[in-house]
């Protein structure tokens, strides 16, 4: 057995280990510890696949900056740490769920034993050998900003989309207020905004019916529409 | 020479580990763990026939498969804190509600 074997199969069950740690852990942030140790199995592999700078992305990304989010979250929340919500008995779409997923999951194993041992469906082919700087930065990127640039754009779009449609969905009300009152909106025009708020719907019912654009009376709600 | 098909197994082990975290786990973080998992297990696939095939094009697939598990992390926990103050809770079974 050669070194790169040793490595590949002690990385692989390093990952396969971690990974059944990561999803068996009650609390998250163990279970987010045992996600870095995965990440860094699989990066092993991308070494071994020779994609070194893939690898570092792989590090750098996942188990640097979306780790650090996963756990900054995880001590935001204050979550439950004891898994109270996984003892407690499962709805009924949980059953389903139960159900679904083992026999998915199972259809999955049998589907790739039978695909890949049979060899009927597989024609194992020789790897090609590639050029010496396969998967450098260098020979990536010449890739990436060439056949792949307006993919490249696209993903630097979709990646402000979701700063942005991160922050929005997250603030608090206290921020929205704050930010409504900027832009000059009242306490009461943010009321009637508000579905949270029944004390504000409470109070129209009793002014005047408003008409709407269809000449049907409105029973109350928002005040002669928005 | 490790053959390709282990590099197969293992991918596809880790995605179904993932699915099973995904369907039935109940705490919304350890879901999203899950998908992360499954996410990787795809990555490994497209670097595997990238290597097989002396392709970049895998590995910059895989790239853009990086940037996507990103985004979309950062408006799942998003979404995930926002519940959680309307809520105070992370079991999924809890939430079938798209408004607060």
């Amino acid at each position: 057995m050669s070194g790169s074997e040793i490595i590949f199969y002690a990385f692989a069950a390093l990952a396969l280990g971690s990974a059944i740690a990561t999803v068996t852990r009650k609390n998250p942030v163990v279970a987010a510890v045992w996600l870095v140790a995965t990440f860094f199995a699989v990066a092993v592999n991308f070494v071994l696949l020779s994609a070194t700078f893939l690898a570092v992305l792989q590090v750098l990304v996942y188990a640097g900056a979306m780790m650090v989010l996963f756990v900054f979250v995880i001590m935001v929340l204050d979550v439950d740490e004891t898994g109270a919500a996984e003892s407690r008995r499962p709805s009924r779409v949980g059953r389903l769920g139960y159900s679904l997923g083992l026999l998915l999951s199972a259809g999955l194993v049998i589907w790739v034993l039978v695909a890949t041992l049979s060899k009927q469906f597989v024609t194992t082919g020789v790897p090609i050998d590639p050029a010496t700087d396969f998967g450098s930065a260098d020979s990536v990127g010449r890739v990436l900003f060439t056949d792949y640039l307006f993919a490249f754009e696209a993903i630097s779009l979709l990646l402000l989309a979701a700063v942005i449609g991160a922050v929005v969905v997250a603030r608090s009300r206290r921020e929205r207020e704050k930010h409504a009152a900027a832009y000059g909106m009242t306490p009461e025009a943010m009321a009637a905004h508000d579905l949270t708020h029944p004390e504000a719907h409470e109070e129209m019912v009793d002014g005047p019916i408003p008409q709407t654009d269809f000449g049907v009376p409105s029973a109350g709600g928002h005040g002669g529409g928005n | 020479m490790i053959p390709i098909t282990h590099f197969l197994y293992l991918a596809f082990g880790l995605f179904v580990i993932g699915l099973l975290g995904v369907l039935l786990r109940r705490n919304v973080l350890i879901v999203l763990m899950s998908v992360e998992l499954m996410l990787n297990a795809a990555n490994i696939v497209l670097v595997a026939f990238s290597r097989m095939h002396a392709n970049l094009d895998g590995q910059v697939l895989a790239m853009f498969t990086i940037a996507v598990a990103a985004a979309e992390a950062a408006v799942g926990l998003a979404i995930v804190v926002s519940i959680f103050r309307s809520r105070t809770g992370t079991d999924i079974d809890d939430l079938s509600l798209l408004r607060d």
